[in-house]
């Protein structure tokens, strides 16, 4: 019996054990934090800028997102050692939305949130737990500096409070969406005129003809370049009225589906995908896929919305062997009539990429707003973008931007992008403008061959053909909403129809496709829904004209 | 009587304590993952809000469960998830067992470990993974099975396999049967070794064929699990599945013929944080799926097979 007893304690104590393990885990980390926290503040150094040393957990709500280590590449390590800024990444691990849920139900949440903005930045904002940073704008000055208040305006909340920092805020036009062609092919095939759309279909059947086993037109991984076509058949637009759902008519948005534009570029996608011009798997290929296309020359014409990548590693690929080869960027095609300038193939907003904010767990909210400045900043921008002084660069011009030295010179182009890539993953409020002016003026000094293929398709095309679509941010509905179920409903009835309109064995299965989606749409709700991103919409312009 | 009950009960339960203990981490694990939050269905009666939490959502009763019946994909949902489940049942249920029965009747050892071993490997293989051979196969930029099929001269350019609804049930079939075939045959063959060796002996002396031994012999001895197995699965026909659905069905156009009710739960519900939304299907879903269980072991008990 006495033997027994013991079993059963044994067996008690080891259950106990275990849960107080699985209870305590959440919370090991926090206690080495708070005296490290105390320990760097004693040894603060103040150098004018208003950083101060700080601990905070960073948290990037991103599927794709893994943040490395801190201190692990050069720009972080000398941000660790100078500034005494140390960030702990906490990881999405795949499933950013369940993770960010179970942190906020968990009642632990990280101290800073990178995340896009909208819907799951208000939600966070309604249920108050963010903090409020007007007055750390007031304060500090960098983002004082290079953001402009129409873009502040824009990231107030409905409160009037402002709890966003953005990410690649701009000031001038930038995007990475548009169209290349394989070089090779198209030398050997004469360079006929590729500028409206009849004369890519005609090329297209040229490579279709000659080079059976190449890919005339690829669109991107599940087709992503498809849509970004509309800005070819209709000036001053661009995909994201697609979308919206909504095309601006006068100062409300229309249904997209009834914009003759939008009826023109689906029979013709539709035309090119019968005669199999686009790539069959258009809908359904993996992003790898994709590459492993366009890496091996099998791929004559490309449109995507990030041709730029695309573009600068499938051409660095096909150089490897033959320096002759790989891709070239071109003008956006474009309906036959239109005025080219006019046509956009990518939307930029001023507001940039995305936000960080900082939620109401942060100890010192403050010190992690001056380490934000700092990034966006002269010194955190080169820091985090050309690395820390000494290593590709030793001095700076009379604009601040630095000077590549011989090392950035000598070291292959390919391992100079990708370390530099590594910085820019902790780059978390880019200042494009800042970056990009020290970027050419970098690249400038470069002879040709040195000069990477994105920056050269950036600075002729793709920056030029983007459009500034900030006055239709934040039109989309939070999605447990009566609005928000209809975007839902909207969105599924057009994925469907899109789809069968792409696939359509006729132009009259095209058409009955696309009034089958009308019907269904406006039975869904389709009016309310574009009435509620209107108000919204009108809002914007408004802020923004208030401010100009 | 009462008092003099009491203390033998006791005594029974101590007395197996070392066999009891093996149990209760068994039990403890089922109750602390599976009946403690089994609270979280009030959710489906509310509008659950993330941040409140259950004691701060409002009460909305069966709004979400009318608003699922009513969504314009109600029909197609289950007809999918019921279609599906059962091509499964019809095809992915007796494979194993086939596989099972063949698997015993090869002689050389060698050979059938080979076997064994080469059938079950896939099952480890995740669905992404999976998903990624089924794509280069039947791509048509550079499947390998359209290759083929133009070499043959079988078709006249490539067919878009993953891009037409017509394939879509097939494919899915046929790879849940290559991905599982192999490792739910090992329960099969399992329950065929304890079969006694003196009947097929006995038989083989009557002059029973290799046939008549597998239809007299090996099927009756192992109809009990084949019984047990169906309850299971009879029990699980609305869960036609997940990951392999959501990786092969990429293609929008796939959706009125691939959307089940599971993967609809995580398009509609936990992608846009509509949790109490999610909660009402899901638990349509498990409580038609309890009376679907019941029902089946209710049949299966006339043959004396029962879960309980």
């Amino acid at each position: 019996m006495g033997n027994r007893m013991k079993w059963v304690s044994l067996l008690l104590t080891s259950l106990v054990l275990l849960l107080t393990a699985c209870s305590g885990g959440g919370n090991s980390n926090t206690s080495p934090n708070t005296s490290e926290k105390n320990l760097n503040t004693e040894v603060a150094t103040d150098d004018g800028s208003g950083i101060k040393p700080v601990t905070f957990s960073f948290y990037g709500n991103y599927d794709w997102l893994t943040t490395s280590p801190w201190g692990d590449n050069e720009a972080t390590k000398w941000i660790q050692e100078n500034r005494k800024v140390t960030v702990e990444p906490i990881q999405s691990g795949g499933a950013a939305g369940e993770k960010l849920n179970t942190m906020i139900v968990g009642g632990d949440l990280p101290d800073v949130i990178f995340t896009d903005r909208g819907s799951s930045v208000e939600r966070l904002v309604q249920a108050g737990q963010l903090v409020a940073l007007d007055d750390y704008y007031d304060k500090y000055p960098n983002f004082k500096k290079y953001v402009k208040e129409s873009t502040l305006n824009l990231l107030r909340s409905d409160d009037g409070k402002i709890y966003q920092i953005p990410n690649w805020y701009t000031s001038g036009q930038f995007g990475n969406g548009g169209w290349m062609v394989n070089k090779e092919i198209y030398n050997e095939l004469g360079r006929p005129a590729l500028e409206t759309f009849d004369d890519l279909y005609q090329y297209l059947l040229m490579v279709q003809e000659k080079y059976p086993d190449v890919v005339p037109l690829e669109v991107g991984e599940k087709g992503a370049g498809l849509e970004i076509m509309y800005g070819g058949f209709r000036e001053n637009s661009t995909s994201k009225f697609i979308s919206l759902m909504g095309h601006p008519d006068g100062d409300k948005l229309s249904s997209i589906l009834d914009d003759p534009a939008y009826e023109e570029m689906v029979l013709y996608i539709n035309k090119l995908y019968r005669e199999r011009l686009i790539t069959q798997d258009a809908l359904q290929q993996t992003q790898d896929a994709v590459k492993e296309k366009v890496n091996t020359s099998r791929v004559a014409v490309m449109v995507e919305s990030n041709i730029t990548t695309y573009g600068a590693e499938g051409h660095r690929a096909l150089t490897a062997s033959n320096p002759d080869s790989g891709y070239e960027i071109i003008w956006p095609i474009h309906k036959a009539g239109l005025d080219k300038t006019k046509v956009f193939v990518s939307g930029f907003e001023t507001l940039g990429w995305n936000v960080n904010v900082i939620t109401k767990k942060a100890e010192d909210p403050e010190a992690i707003f001056a380490y934000f400045d700092w990034i966006t900043g002269p010194e955190g921008q080169k820091v985090l973008f050309f690395g820390p002084k000494g290593l590709y660069w030793d001095e700076e011009d009379a604009d601040g931007a630095p000077i590549p030295n011989e090392k950035y010179k000598t070291t292959p182009a390919n391992e100079r992008t990708e370390t530099m890539r590594k910085f820019e993953d902790f780059n978390w409020a880019g200042n494009t403008t800042f970056i990009d002016t020290a970027k050419m003026s970098l690249e400038a000094l470069l002879s040709a061959n040195q000069k990477s293929w994105e920056t050269v398709a950036q600075s002729t095309v793709t920056w030029k053909t983007a459009l500034d679509i900030t006055e239709f941010v934040n039109t989309d509905p939070l999605p447990d909403t009566e609005i928000g179920i209809i975007a839902q409903n909207v969105g599924d009835i057009y994925t469907l129809a899109y789809a069968q309109m792409v696939q359509a064995k006729s132009d009259e299965e095209v058409l009955s496709a696309l009034e089958t989606a009308k019907k269904n749409t406006r039975k869904a709700g389709l009016d309310k829904l574009l009435e509620f991103r209107t108000e919204k919409w009108q809002e914007n312009v408004k802020k923004i004209n208030v401010t100009k | 009587m009462n008092t003099a009950e009491k203390p033998s009960r006791w005594k029974k339960f101590t007395s197996q304590l070392d066999l009891q203990s093996m149990v209760w981490p068994g039990i403890i694990f089922v109750f602390i993952f599976s009946y403690i939050p089994m609270y979280g269905v009030v959710m489906a009666f509310q509008q659950y809000d993330i941040f409140g939490g259950i004691m701060k959502s409002p009460w909305v009763g069966f709004m979400h469960f009318r608003m699922f019946f009513e969504a314009p994909e109600f029909w197609n949902v289950m007809r999918n998830t019921i279609v599906i489940s059962l091509l499964k049942l019809i095809i992915s249920f007796p494979a194993p067992i086939l596989l099972a029965l063949m698997l015993n009747e090869i002689g050389n050892m060698g050979f059938k470990r080979v076997i064994q071993t080469v059938s079950y490997l896939p099952y480890f293989l995740s669905w992404v993974i999976v998903s990624g051979f089924v794509f280069s196969l039947l791509s048509v930029d550079n499947g390998t099975v359209n290759y083929v099929l133009e070499r043959f001269n079988l078709v006249g350019e490539p067919v878009n396999f993953l891009a037409l609804p017509k394939y879509f049930w097939s494919i899915l079939v046929s790879v849940n049967v290559w991905k599982e075939v192999g490792f739910g045959s090992i329960v099969y063959l399992a329950a065929i070794a304890g079969i006694d060796p003196t009947l097929y002996e006995a038989a083989s002396i009557d002059g029973a064929s290799r046939f008549k031994q597998i239809h007299l012999i090996t099927l009756p001895s192992i109809t009990p699990i084949i019984i047990i197995f169906m309850i299971l699965a009879i029990g699980s026909l609305l869960s036609a599945g997940f990951e392999d659905i959501l990786l092969l069905a990429t293609n929008p156009i796939l959706r009125p013929y691939s959307d089940v009710i599971d993967t609809y739960v995580y398009r509609v519900g936990i992608l846009n944080a509509r949790f109490s939304y999610a909660t009402a299907v899901g638990l349509f879903k498990a409580v038609i799926s309890v009376i679907l269980l019941v029902m089946a072991n209710k049949i299966a008990r006339r043959a004396d097979v029962s879960l309980w």
